[in-house]
C-alpha cells in the first residue's frame, strides 16, 4: 500500500500530510483534514457536490487523487470568507434563499466564485454554464442564478469604491 | 379540543411584523453557506468505525448459507451481523396501528425479495477495510423466479412474495372509496362517458444526501444521528426492532441534504449502525453509496391507471370510476399508505355526485416503492388531469373553461368526506391563463407550438399521526422564556431542507414581537424534543405552524394574565409587539419583554415561563382501515401548473420556454421560501415529465447514478414565473397553507397537455422523454418499459375482485 | 467508497513515461485528467496496479496555430483551455464546441482531448469532430514517435491502435482552408452533464455551391466512433441542395450500426442520424 507526503497549499496555508496513492482529494479532506464542508454526494463526478478549487479552477475533489496536488493550491468553501466576512457569495445566498437543504450549496459556492475571479461581469447563460455541474435536488436553481448575479454586482461594486 | 380560549390572544394581521414578505433568513444559512453545518456524514467521533451492508445482487432467491469466516479473520473487521443477530425481534414498518403487518427484516435470513436486500452488516476501522470484508462474506443463493409485473403478481400462479399462504395473490393494500349518489344510474344519464388507461414510470427522489446514519452505544442507551424525516418513528421502530423500550433509543435528526419522502422509513442499516456501535462499544457510521440510494431506499410508485369518467351535456363531471395498481415492490413501509391516498387525490380538485375508487398497491420483486413528494399525487394527477384534457378536447371546450366547470369551491363537502375550506383553484387557474398568455396566443399557434394547463389539489398537513398518539396529535412544541425575555423553542417537527425550522421560529418569534435571534430554536431530538410525527403529507407548517403559535399564545396569555392586573386592564387588550408588551386600548401602557418577564418571575417566585402548544387534525386512521370516507386533512391546497413550448417533431424534443405556477397557499409566511419551493417543485416536476426514469431489468435499476438518471441541470430549467398569495387560510397559522409538495403535480401533465395542443397526440404514460415523443409522433408503441394496464374489460375486471 | 490500491508514479519526462509503460505493461495506465479514470475503478470495471500521472511532464500543455500544419493541441491541454481558448475559437470553433459540450465544467477543468480519445468510448464527443477534419494524432513511442491518422486510431470497442509503451503527446487538426468548415452537433437529453445519444460531424470542401470534399464523422452508433463514407459519397462533387443533403442523411442512417441501451432505442439512433447529419451538414454550410 503506497503513501506518501503531500505538501501543497490549503486555504491559503502550507500544508502537509501524509497520503495512500488512492486516497481522493475529497476524502482527504474530509476524513483526514475534517474539513467536511465539501460533501460527498455521488462518488462519479456527477453531481458537483465535492466541488473545490484546484489552482483556480473548479474540479470534482471525488475524481481528484490526493496526490495529483503536490505542489498546487486548494481553496475549500471554509477557506473564502476573509478576516471573519463572509464572502459575497456566501453573503448573497443567505439573502437570496439560494439553498433549501444546503447539500449542493458548497459545491455551488466554489464554481461560482471560479467564475467571478475570472468573469466578473458574467451573463446569466454563463452563470448557468458555470453551475452546469453542480446538481440541485431542491431550488430550481433559480435563486442560485439570482444569489450569484448579485454577488457579481457587489464585487463590481467594492471593486469600484 | 384545541385550546380554542387562547384563540382570544391569537395576534390579528394588522399587528403581523416579521410573516409575509422577506423579512428574515433561514436560521441554518449561515451554517449551510459556510460548510460548517452538519449533515450525518460530517459527525466524527475519534473511534468511530465505519459500517457496510452486504446485499443481494438477486431480486428473489432463497439464502442457503453465509461464510462470514474469511471476513472475520480480516485484520480490522470489529463486527459481522447477520438475521441471527436480530431473532426474535420485529420487522420493520410503517404505521403503528399495522405493526403487526410489518414485512421486512431487519436482515434477511431465509429469502432475499429486492435487489440489493440487506443480507449482513460489517463494521471495520476504515472504508477500505470494510469493503473488503463485505467482498470476502460468501452468500450461497438459491435462484427463484421472482414477478415484476403486478398484473403477473396477482395471479393465482404467481410466488407470493409476502403473506404465504393467505391467498392474497400479493395485493399487499387495497383501498376503497366509494361515496355519493348511485353511481350507475349517473353514468347511464350522463352525455359523455369515457374510458381510458394510463401509466407512470418509476422515479426516485435523489436527494443530494446520501442516507446514513452514526450510532454510539453508552449507557444502556443507543444514540442514532440519522438523515431522517421522522426521528419519533424511527425510534419505535429502532426500540421494536433492538428489542429495548423506546426509552433506550434517542434519535437526533441532524441536518437533512433533502428528503421528498425518502427518508421517511426506517432502514436497516441504520439498525444495524445501532447494533454494531452496542456489540464494539464503538461509534458506528454508515453512509450510502448513491448506487445503495438507488437500489436499496425507496422509489416513486410506478402506477398503472383505469379512469371512467361521466359528463353532463354542457361538460360538467359527474362521476368517476378508476382503478389504480400500483407497483410497491416487496415490502409495505410507507409505500402502504400511498394506495389510500391515491384514491383520494382522483377527487381533486373538482366536485363529483359520485365516486367509486379501488387501488390494489401489489408486491413485486421489483425495488421498493415508498411515499414521494406528492405521496402518489403526480402520478394520479398525471392520468386524471390528461383525462379532463382529452374531455375537454372531446367536447370542444376551452381546458380552462372546463376545469373551472367543475372546480371545487371554498366550503365544498364531497361525498368522500373531504371538508375544503378555503380554496382559490379558480382563480390559480385564471392567474396561470392569464400569465402565460393564453387568450392572446392560442389562436396563433403554430406548429409544433403548445401551450398546457394542469389543475390539481393537495391535502396541508395530513391528519394521520404514523404512531399512537393521544387525540391523534401530532405536532408539540414547549417554548420557554427567560429573564431576559429570550425564548428557547423545542420543536419536533424536522427541517429536511424546507425551511421549516426557520417558519417555527418565525411564528413564534411573531406572535411574541420579537427578532428571530430572541428565538433559540432546538430541533428533532428523541430525548430533548417535544413529539411530532414527521415531515410528510405537508404537515409541518400547518400542524407543526400551528402547534409553535399555540405554544407562543400559551406563554403571552400566561405573561398577560401577571401584567394586565398591574395595569389595571384585561389580559386579552394587551399585545406583544417590537419586543415589548403593549396595551392595544392605552398606548402609555407599555414594557419591553424582559421587564415584563422579569415582573411574571418575580410574581411567580422565580419560576421561568413556559407554553405548550399542539395540534392535532379530528381524524383517525379510517381511511387506512376500512371505511374510506373522512376529511384527510385540515386544509387543501390547490395549484394550476401553466406551459409553453416547441417541440422538435423531428426529434421529440421539448423546448420549454417558460413555466407559470400559480398556488393556493393561503397567505405565505415567507416569500422566498415559498417561491423556493414552487421553483423546486418545476424542477422536480420537470425531472419527472422528461428526464428521470429508473430502469430496471428483472428488478435490478440498471441506471443507479447521476449519470443516466438525469437530474434536470441549471441549463435545462425552463423560465419560471409564480404567483401565490391567495386568501388566507382560516384555520392555518397566520393563515398559512402547504406549498412545496402539492405543486410538484401539475408539472408533468401541463408539459403533456401541451404536447397534446402542439401534436394533437393524446398521451397516456410517462416520462416524455425525446425518444417517447419521437415514438408517440411515429404511432409507435413505446415498449421500452413492458407492463400494462390490461385493455380487456373482462380481464381487468378479473384482477379488480380476486376473490374477495 | 474507496478506491482499489494502487501505486501512483509521477515521470518527468515522456521517455521516462513510455519506458514505465512499456515495464509494467498491463498493469499500469497513463493519466491526466482522471475524470475517465477514478469512476470506474470505483465501479470496479477495471484494476490496475500502477497509475502514471503525466502531468508532470513538461511541453505538453500548448494550443498552437500554424498556417500549413493547422491546430496544435497538447495531450496535457484540458478541454476547458480548448473551448475558452480565443485561438480554438477563431480557427476552428467546430473544436471549441465539441470540447465544450462534453460532460460539466468540473470535469473539463481536468479533462484532456487526448484522454477523451484514449478512452475510445464511442459515445465521446471530440473524436467525430477530429475523425471528420482527418487530424493526426502525435504519438510518443519507446523506440520513435510517429503519428497516427485519425482514420487509423481506433481499432475496436474501447481499443486504439496505440502500442504498448506508446503514449499520445499531442493532436494536429489540419487548417480550415478556403470553402472549408466544419459543425459537430451532440444529440442528448439533458443540456449538460450527459453523454451523446448520438453525435455527427461534418467538415465540408466547398468551391461555390459545390462539394468539393466532405467528411462526415458519427458517434454513439458503432463500435468505435465512425466515418459515414456513403454519406460523403452523397454530396461529394454535388450542389448541395435540400434533396442532397437529404439523400446524404438517409446513406448516413443506412451504413451506421446502433445498439439499443438504456440511453435509447437503435432505432432511435438511427433515425437521429439521419435528422443531425442532415442539420450538421447545413449548420457547415452556415459555417
Amino acid at each position: 500500500m503506497s503513501k506518501r507526503v503531500l505538501s501543497f497549499t490549503l486555504n491559503g496555508d502550507p500544508t502537509e500530510v501524509i497520503v495512500k496513492d488512492n486516497m481522493t482529494l475529497l476524502d482527504l479532506l474530509r476524513d483526514k483534514l475534517g474539513l467536511t464542508g465539501t460533501k460527498k454526494g455521488c462518488e462519479q463526478g456527477e453531481c458537483g457536490a465535492c466541488t473545490v478549487m484546484l489552482d483556480g479552477k473548479p474540479v470534482n475533489s471525488c475524481c481528484t487523487l490526493a496526490v495529483e496536488c503536490e505542489g498546487r493550491t486548494v481553496v475549500t468553501v471554509e477557506g473564502i470568507a476573509r478576516d471573519g466576512q463572509l464572502h459575497p457569495i456566501q453573503k448573497q445566498f443567505i439573502d437570496k434563499w439560494a439553498m433549501q437543504c444546503g447539500y449542493c450549496t458548497p459545491g455551488m459556492i466554489m464554481s461560482a466564485k471560479a467564475l467571478l475571479d475570472v468573469n466578473p461581469h458574467p451573463t446569466e447563460l454563463e452563470i448557468r454554464e458555470a453551475i452546469e455541474g453542480n446538481l440541485c435536488r431542491c431550488t430550481g436553481y433559480a435563486k442560485i442564478v439570482e444569489a450569484i448575479q448579485a454577488a457579481a454586482a457587489e464585487m463590481n461594486w467594492e471593486e469600484g469604491k | 379540543m384545541h385550546k380554542d380560549c387562547d384563540k382570544h390572544y391569537f395576534k390579528k394581521p394588522e399587528f403581523y411584523r416579521l410573516t409575509g414578505g422577506n423579512n428574515y433568513v433561514r436560521i441554518d444559512a449561515e451554517d449551510k453557506v459556510t460548510g460548517h453545518g452538519k449533515y450525518v456524514g460530517d459527525i466524527m467521533f475519534p473511534d468511530m468505525l465505519t459500517g457496510r451492508m452486504v446485499r443481494s445482487p438477486y431480486a428473489y432467491a432463497r439464502i442457503k448459507s453465509i461464510d462470514t469466516s474469511e471476513a472475520e479473520k480480516l485484520p480490522g473487521v470489529k463486527c459481522i451481523l447477520t438475521a441471527k443477530d436480530f431473532e426474535w425481534k420485529s420487522k420493520v414498518g410503517n404505521g403503528e396501528f399495522a405493526a403487526e403487518f410489518a414485512d421486512k427484516d431487519v436482515l434477511c435470513s431465509d429469502l432475499v425479495k429486492q435487489v440489493g436486500d440487506d443480507v449482513a452488516a460489517v463494521a471495520a476501522i476504515d472504508e477500505e477495510t470494510a469493503q473488503r470484508a463485505v467482498d470476502l462474506i460468501k452468500v450461497e443463493y438459491e435462484v427463484l423466479e421472482g414477478v415484476f409485473d403486478p398484473f403477473k403478481a396477482m395471479d393465482d400462479d404467481a410466488p407470493e412474495i409476502q403473506w404465504e399462504g393467505r391467498g392474497i395473490h400479493n395485493i399487499g393494500m387495497k383501498s376503497i372509496m366509494k361515496a355519493g349518489t348511485d353511481i350507475d344510474e349517473e353514468f347511464k344519464n350522463a352525455a359523455y362517458v369515457q374510458h381510458r388507461n394510463y401509466k407512470t414510470h418509476r422515479m426516485v427522489h435523489a436527494a443530494m444526501e446520501p442516507h446514513g446514519a452514526v450510532a454510539t452505544y453508552r449507557n444502556g442507551e443507543y444514540t442514532i444521528w440519522m438523515s431522517t424525516q421522522m426521528a419519533y418513528v424511527d425510534q419505535f421502530w429502532y426500540a421494536r426492532c433492538l428489542g429495548v423500550p423506546e426509552k433506550c433509543v434517542r434519535v437526533i435528526k441532524p441536518l437533512v441534504g433533502g428528503g421528498f419522502g425518502g427518508k421517511l422509513d426506517s432502514y436497516s442499516f441504520g439498525l444495524c449502525a445501532a447494533k454494531m456501535a452496542e456489540i464494539t462499544g464503538r461509534p458506528v457510521r454508515m453512509i450510502l453509496t448513491r448506487e445503495e440510494v438507488f437500489q436499496t431506499t425507496r422509489n416513486r410508485h410506478p402506477i398503472y391507471m383505469h379512469i371512467d369518467t361521466a359528463f353532463a351535456a354542457d361538460g360538467r363531471l359527474l362521476a368517476k370510476k378508476c382503478y389504480h395498481v400500483l407497483d410497491g415492490g416487496p415490502y409495505g413501509g410507507s409505500g402502504v399508505a400511498a394506495c389510500a391516498q391515491s384514491t383520494l387525490w382522483a377527487n381533486f380538485p373538482y366536485k363529483l355526485n359520485s365516486v367509486d375508487f379501488l387501488a390494489h398497491r401489489v408486491y413485486t420483486n421489483n425495488p421498493s416503492s415508498g411515499a414521494m413528494r406528492g405521496y402518489t399525487a403526480c402520478q394520479v394527477h398525471y392520468a386524471h388531469d390528461l383525462n379532463m384534457q382529452y374531455a375537454a378536447d372531446h367536447l370542444g371546450i376551452d381546458p380552462i373553461e372546463f376545469r373551472k366547470m367543475s372546480a371545487a369551491d371554498p366550503g365544498y363537502v364531497a361525498p368522500a368526506g373531504l371538508s375544503i375550506t378555503s380554496c382559490a383553484y379558480k382563480e390559480t387557474l385564471d392567474t396561470a391563463a392569464k400569465e402565460i398568455g393564453w387568450y392572446e396566443r392560442k389562436d396563433k399557434m403554430k406548429k409544433g407550438e403548445g401551450i398546457g394547463f394542469a389543475g390539481t389539489g393537495f391535502v396541508s398537513g395530513t391528519g394521520f399521526a404514523v404512531l399512537e398518539a393521544p387525540n391523534q396529535s401530532s405536532a408539540c412544541v414547549q417554548c420557554r422564556l427567560n429573564k431576559r425575555g429570550m425564548v428557547t423553542l423545542y420543536i419536533g417537527s424536522h427541517d429536511i431542507g424546507q425551511g421549516s425550522d426557520t417558519v417555527m421560529t418565525a411564528i413564534v418569534a411573531e406572535e411574541l414581537g420579537l427578532q428571530m435571534n430572541d428565538v433559540k430554536t432546538f430541533m428533532s431530538d428523541t430525548f430533548l424534543t417535544p413529539w411530532d410525527s414527521g415531515s410528510y403529507g405537508s404537515r409541518v407548517t400547518f400542524l407543526a405552524g400551528n402547534a409553535a403559535r399555540r405554544a407562543a399564545v400559551d406563554a403571552k396569555r400566561q405573561l398577560f394574565e401577571v401584567i394586565a392586573p398591574m395595569w389595571g386592564v384585561m389580559p386579552t387588550t394587551l399585545e406583544c409587539l417590537d419586543g415589548k408588551v403593549i396595551s392595544k386600548e392605552n398606548a402609555e401602557l407599555q414594557m419591553s419583554m424582559a421587564d415584563a418577564m422579569f415582573k411574571y418571575m418575580t410574581v411567580k417566585g422565580g419560576d421561568e415561563l413556559v407554553g405548550v402548544g399542539s395540534f392535532y387534525h379530528r381524524t383517525d386512521n379510517s381511511q387506512y382501515n376500512g371505511v374510506n370516507t373522512t376529511n384527510y386533512a385540515p386544509a387543501y391546497s390547490f395549484s394550476t401548473g401553466a406551459v409553453h413550448l416547441n417541440l422538435d417533431e423531428e426529434t421529440g424534443v421539448l423546448d420549454i420556454d417558460e413555466f407559470v405556477f400559480a398556488h393556493d397557499c393561503g397567505r405565505a409566511l415567507n416569500h422566498r421560501a415559498v417561491e423556493g419551493q414552487l421553483e423546486g417543485s418545476i424542477a422536480m416536476g420537470l425531472g419527472y415529465a422528461i428526464y428521470e426514469h429508473n430502469v430496471t431489468k428483472e428488478g435490478k435499476i440498471l441506471n443507479p447514478n447521476f449519470r443516466d438518471y438525469r437530474l434536470p441541470t441549471a441549463l435545462d430549467m425552463p423560465k419560471m414565473r409564480t404567483f401565490y398569495d391567495f386568501t388566507p387560510d382560516d384555520e392555518g397559522p397566520l393563515g398559512a397553507k402547504e406549498a412545496g409538495e402539492g405543486s410538484a403535480a401539475p408539472v408533468a401533465p401541463a408539459i403533456a397537455n401541451a404536447v397534446n395542443m402542439a401534436t394533437g397526440i393524446h398521451l397516456t404514460e410517462l416520462p416524455l422523454d425525446p425518444e417517447h415523443l419521437w415514438r408517440a409522433l411515429h404511432g409507435m408503441k413505446d415498449d421500452r418499459n413492458t407492463n400494462h394496464m390490461p385493455e380487456d374489460d373482462a380481464v381487468r375486471e378479473r384482477y379488480m375482485h380476486p376473490d374477495d | 467508497m474507496v478506491l482499489p490500491n494502487f501505486e501512483y508514479m509521477v515521470p518527468k519526462t515522456i521517455g521516462e513515461a513510455c519506458n514505465l509503460l512499456l515495464e509494467l505493461g498491463k498493469a499500469a495506465k497513463v493519466f491526466a485528467g482522471a475524470t475517465d479514470i477514478i469512476p470506474p475503478m470505483r465501479d470496479k470495471a477495471f484494476t490496475v496496479d500502477y497509475l502514471i500521472d503525466l502531468k508532470h511532464i513538461p511541453g505538453l500543455k500548448y494550443i498552437e496555430y500554424d498556417e500549413n500544419e493547422g491546430l496544435k493541441i497538447g495531450a496535457l491541454t484540458t478541454l476547458r483551455e480548448i473551448e475558452t481558448s480565443p485561438l480554438v475559437k477563431e480557427k476552428n470553433p467546430a473544436v471549441a464546441h465539441a470540447a465544450k459540450v462534453v460532460a460539466s465544467t468540473q470535469v473539463r477543468a481536468k479533462a484532456t482531448m487526448a484522454g477523451n480519445m484514449c478512452n475510445a468510448s464511442p459515445s465521446a464527443d471530440t473524436p467525430p469532430i477530429l475523425l471528420a477534419q482527418n487530424a493526426k494524432v502525435l504519438v510518443h513511442g519507446p523506440n520513435s514517435d510517429r503519428y497516427i491518422m485519425m482514420d487509423d486510431f481506433f481499432v475496436g470497442f474501447k481499443k486504439t491502435a496505440l502500442e504498448p509503451g506508446e503514449i499520445v503527446t499531442g493532436i494536429v487538426i489540419p487548417p480550415l482552408g478556403e470553402g472549408e468548415s466544419a459543425a459537430y452537433i451532440k444529440h442528448a437529453v439533458r443540456k449538460a452533464m450527459d453523454l451523446a445519444i448520438i453525435g455527427v460531424a461534418v467538415k465540408l470542401t466547398m468551391d461555390g455551391d459545390v462539394c468539393k470534399d466532405a467528411r462526415i464523422a458519427l458517434g454513439a452508433v458503432a463500435p468505435t466512433t465512425m466515418r459515414a463514407r456513403n454519406a460523403e459519397q452523397a454530396i461529394i462533387g454535388r450542389k448541395l441542395t435540400d434533396e442532397v443533403i437529404v439523400e446524404a442523411s438517409l446513406a448516413a442512417m443506412n451504413e451506421c450500426s446502433p445498439i439499443s441501451d438504456i440511453r435509447a432505442s437503435a432505432e432511435y439512433r438511427r433515425d437521429m442520424i439521419r435528422v443531425f447529419t442532415k442539420r450538421a451538414i447545413k449548420q457547415a454550410l452556415e459555417g
